[in-house]
């Protein structure tokens, strides 16, 4: 191996936790409406899709001609989300904890609502976004780097960091916690479970919108854009250990890493296939994902 | 005869079979006909995925690829051998049905929504292949010319005299359908989706029957395929993919998973329903996505689902219903002398 | 013996739940298996039955090994259950549960079905027949055509053993039968217990209903933590000075 051929391997990592990360932001989004009601949102591709809309509309003064500033438009889009968030668990509480199909079902619906909704209001066609940062990579140690690329990591990070302090220090995480581990013990020891399923599904709204904002300069914004995203931050979540915070991380990161790679040294044909593939492989031996525990059946 | 209730059997029936007969000579017009073969396609695709979904709890999404391989086995042996659609039929069925059976193996190790993803990744492969293996199957250009089908001489050369075709298939897939699901082999299904534990406790082969169930899916979207392809003289990849098999699961849920009669309901329902609201734009999808979610919060039974509670509130007896399963209310107090 | 468990462990992760259980069970004998909660009873039965293969250890049936074989096979073998939580069909009738017992019994294929409905029809007609009475041998023909969850606790269990029955067993494993009935129904219970060991069946019992036990128990298998403690006959266990400890220590009376 040459110093090139290393270079271009560094670069694809890089490219691949950056495109990781986006997909572990979005599988938290699953996890936390997972572990507080045991409900599998399908639609969190649109969601994802609508909350980058929220953000980026401000960015691109398409509300009213105001230009915002990229970090305030970021934040604006995060609030809005979550605030479709708290709207969206209310419908959905009667799903918690029921049958997957009907799940399924019920947050195919969402999503086609949500993806025909931004047609409706912003058109079919999408739009690049610049990004406020410069657009020359800059060069670490041979391996160019998009300033907006390290953007998206970093501010992953975090994210991720503080969503997992704030779920073992805060009173409220404490308390989402007790409720997604066991709902019944937690609301008779007065813990409102409404309420705390209701900040987790908001979380996970606004952490998709985060991850769609970042992302936006690096992808093309249009409302088909959240089906991909869903489906790969799906095979993350479960990939990772369905319900677990560090799963859903890891399997972000490892699916993004192996899509790059294989598009990389493969095949970029194949890129889907391929990380598709890994990931029933690794289902087979380890049915509970790589973080998740190895549950018995109970008899 | 004796029994009134016969012979208001026997009026049904022939009303009926004139209705479906008749249809492609009154409908107004050949794009009319060509929507309701292609519902004739979904109630196919539909009663497969109940049988292994509905009836057996096999969460399967890779319903698109096993339709996907029955519509490219025909196309390639048409356009490169010239065979008939009379024997890319049961072939097609058969490689279908063998893809369904390869898929179940990983199914038996993984659950739930780990095995929605497993299914998913599956038919993402697939369909990966096909788009890719551009040799065999052209890639995204997608594979046209394949012949339409004659028979004793006769073109079956557009939609009106391929609906009798399609209407021949539906009724025997229907009927086979009806036969598995009272069999025992029914009974086993519906054992392993209330609790596969205690169904292996019974010495059922849950191994098998789900192997078996994910086949029959197969083989059902196998001949859907085939047919598809033969109609259409043209096939593409794209819709094969993952989006096909959730629009299927949708016609399902909404007419009723686990009745056959749902899969009538929702393979017609729901393609007709599309079409009569095509115009209207982008609403449409939202009020359909709005109706989704209505059924899902209000009526988790699908349209068989209110069907059967407006049944047993009022008292009416579908002429097609089956003999109603009695509640214990309606019985007296159990006597405590047995065990 | 008929059926013999040599040296039977089971472990999960780290918790020892069965721990070197040696025991038999002679042909046509009721044998209790009772000892404090988290003894390792229903994981006995678990193993037994072919859920979980045993850490070490073997099981014999008739002379021939069973552990390790899926949970199908080892019913084919002679083998039925009942379970702790009742575990019935829950969309299905009570007729229909009791049908799927004998799935091991039917004989048309698929094929035969399709194209000979005529030769189904009757052997359905059979298997229901004999269906019915086994629901008439527990008292609840009347209720075959209800949804079986729908019927009272006391009558689910008892489709739960007529179920079990019907896979034609050479043993029955019960999991704690008269949990939930009352005081009538357990004496119903008892003669069902005999008449069941009449018609040339095993049973192996675990139960915490100690009147129930005493009365129809040839022989007992005491646990505590997972491992035997004591085993023979009611009078002999329940003067045993470590199973009365075992049962004090835990609060409960035998």
């Amino acid at each position: 191996m040459n110093i090139n051929t290393v270079s271009i391997f560094l670069q694809t990592i890089v490219g691949g936790i950056g495109i990781g990360s986006l997909y572990a932001l979005v599988a938290l989004g699953y996890s936390m409406q997972y572990r507080s009601m045991g409900l599998v949102n399908f639609a969190q591709g649109s969601i994802y899709m609508i909350g980058t809309y929220f953000g980026i509309i401000w960015y691109q003064g398409m509300v009213m001609g105001l230009q915002v500033p990229y970090p305030i438009a970021f934040l604006i889009g995060i609030v809005l989300n979550m605030g479709l968030g708290l709207i969206l668990e209310r419908i959905f509480r009667p799903l918690a904890n029921l049958d997957l199909m009907l799940m399924l079902l019920g947050t195919i619906g969402l999503g086609y609502v949500l993806d025909n909704m931004a047609i409706i209001t912003w058109g079919a066609e999408g739009f690049a976004v610049k990004s406020p940062l410069p657009n020359t990579p800059i060069i670490i140690g041979g391996v160019a780097l998009l300033p907006q690329m390290l953007l998206l990591i970093g501010v992953s990070a975090i994210l991720m960091v503080g969503l997992t302090v704030f779920l073992s220090k805060a009173k409220i995480g404490k308390a989402m916690r007790a409720a997604a581990s066991d709902r019944e013990t937690a609301s008779a020891m007065g813990i409102p479970v409404n309420t705390t399923n209701a900040v987790s599904f908001a979380i996970g709204c606004g952490l998709a919108a985060a991850a769609g904002i970042l992302a936006a300069p690096i992808v093309y914004v249009n409302p088909a854009m959240g089906g991909p995203v869903g489906l790969k931050g799906f095979a993350a979540f479960i990939l990772g250990g369905a319900g677990s915070i560090p799963g859903a991380i890891v399997g972000g990161l490892v699916f993004g890493v192996l899509e790059a790679v294989s598009a990389g040294f493969v095949s970029s044909a194949y890129t889907k296939g391929i990380a598709f593939v890994v990931m029933v492989v690794v289902l087979m031996f380890r049915p509970g994902g790589i973080v998740g525990e190895v549950t018995v059946d109970k008899v | 005869m004796k029994n009134p209730s016969i012979i208001i059997k026997g009026v049904w029936v022939a009303i009926g079979t004139l209705a479906l007969v008749a249809f492609p000579l009154v409908a107004p017009n050949r794009y009319v006909v060509h929507i309701v073969n292609m519902a004739g396609l979904y109630i196919l695709l539909s009663l497969g995925l109940n049988l292994a979904m509905g009836y057996c709890g096999q969460i399967n999404l890779a319903l698109g690829a096993f339709w996907g391989v029955g519509a490219y086995t025909a196309a390639l042996l048409n356009t490169h051998f010239g065979v008939p659609i009379w024997v890319n039929l049961p072939i097609g069925m058969v490689f279908a049905g063998v893809v369904g059976a390869l898929i179940a193996l990983p199914m038996l190790k993984v659950r739930s929504h780990y095995l929605a993803l497993v299914t998913i990744g599956l038919a993402e492969t697939i369909n990966i292949i096909l788009v890719n293996e551009t040799w065999l199957t052209q890639g995204p250009l997608g594979i046209s010319g394949i012949q339409m089908p004659t028979l004793f001489g006769i073109a079956i050369d557009g939609d009106e005299r391929f609906y009798y075709l399609i209407l021949t298939c539906v009724l025997i897939g229907f009927l086979v359908a009806r036969q598995i699901v009272r069999h025992r082999i029914g009974r086993s299904f519906i054992a392993i989706r209330d609790d596969e534990v205690a169904a292996k406790a019974m010495g059922v082969n849950a191994a098998y029957y789900q192997i078996l169930a994910n086949s029959i899916a197969g083989v059902y979207c196998g001949a859907a395929g085939v047919l598809y392809a033969h109609l259409n003289t043209y096939i593409s990849p794209d819709i094969f993919e993952f989006k096909s098999a959730l629009y299927v699961l949708t016609m399902t849920l909404v007419g009723g998973m686990g009745s056959l009669a749902g899969s009538f309901v929702g393979g017609l329902g729901l393609p007709i329903t599309q079409e009569l609201l095509r115009g209207i734009g982008n609403w449409e999808l939202v009020g359909y996505g709005i109706a989704i979610m209505l059924v899902v919060l209000f009526f988790p039974g699908g349209v068989i689902g209110i069907t059967r509670r407006l049944q047993e509130s009022s008292g009416i007896r579908w002429p097609w219903a089956r003999k109603p399963t009695v509640e214990p209310s309606q019985l007296e107090e159990p006597n405590v002398s047995g065990p | 013996m008929f059926l013999d468990l040599e040296h039977l462990t089971m472990r999960f992760g780290g918790v020892v739940a069965v721990n070197d259980v040696t025991l038999s069970i002679g042909r046509g004998e009721i044998h209790g298996l009772i000892g404090p909660n988290g003894s390792g009873k229903t994981t006995i039965f678990n193993v037994v039955s072919g859920y979980y293969k045993p850490t070490s250890g073997k099981i014999s049936f008739e002379g021939a090994q069973i552990s390790g074989l899926p949970a199908h096979q080892i019913t084919g073998r002679g083998f039925a259950r009942t379970f702790q939580n009742l575990r019935l069909f829950k969309s299905m009738t009570v007729l229909d549960n009791v049908l799927v017992g004998m799935e091991r019994h039917t004989k048309t294929s698929l094929w035969r079905a399709m194209l000979d409905p005529v030769a189904t029809q009757r052997e359905d007609k059979l298997l229901t027949e004999k269906a019915m009475s086994l629901l008439n041998l527990f008292g609840i023909a009347e209720f075959a055509h209800a949804r079986a969850t729908s019927l009272p606790y006391g009558n689910q269990r008892r489709v739960e053993m007529a179920r079990a029955l019907a896979t034609d067993p050479k043993i029955v494993l019960l999991d704690e039968p008269a949990s939930g009935l009352n005081e009538t129904e357990t004496d119903a219970l008892r003669e069902t217990l005999l008449k069941i060991r009449d018609s040339g069946v095993t049973i192996f019992i675990v139960e915490h209903d100690m009147k129930l036990v005493k009365s129809v128990c040839d022989s007992i298998t005491v646990l505590d933590y997972g491992k035997k403690i004591a085993e023979g006959c009611y009078a002999d266990v329940s003067r045993d000075q470590v199973v009365i400890e075992a049962y004090l220590g835990k609060e409960e009376d035998l």
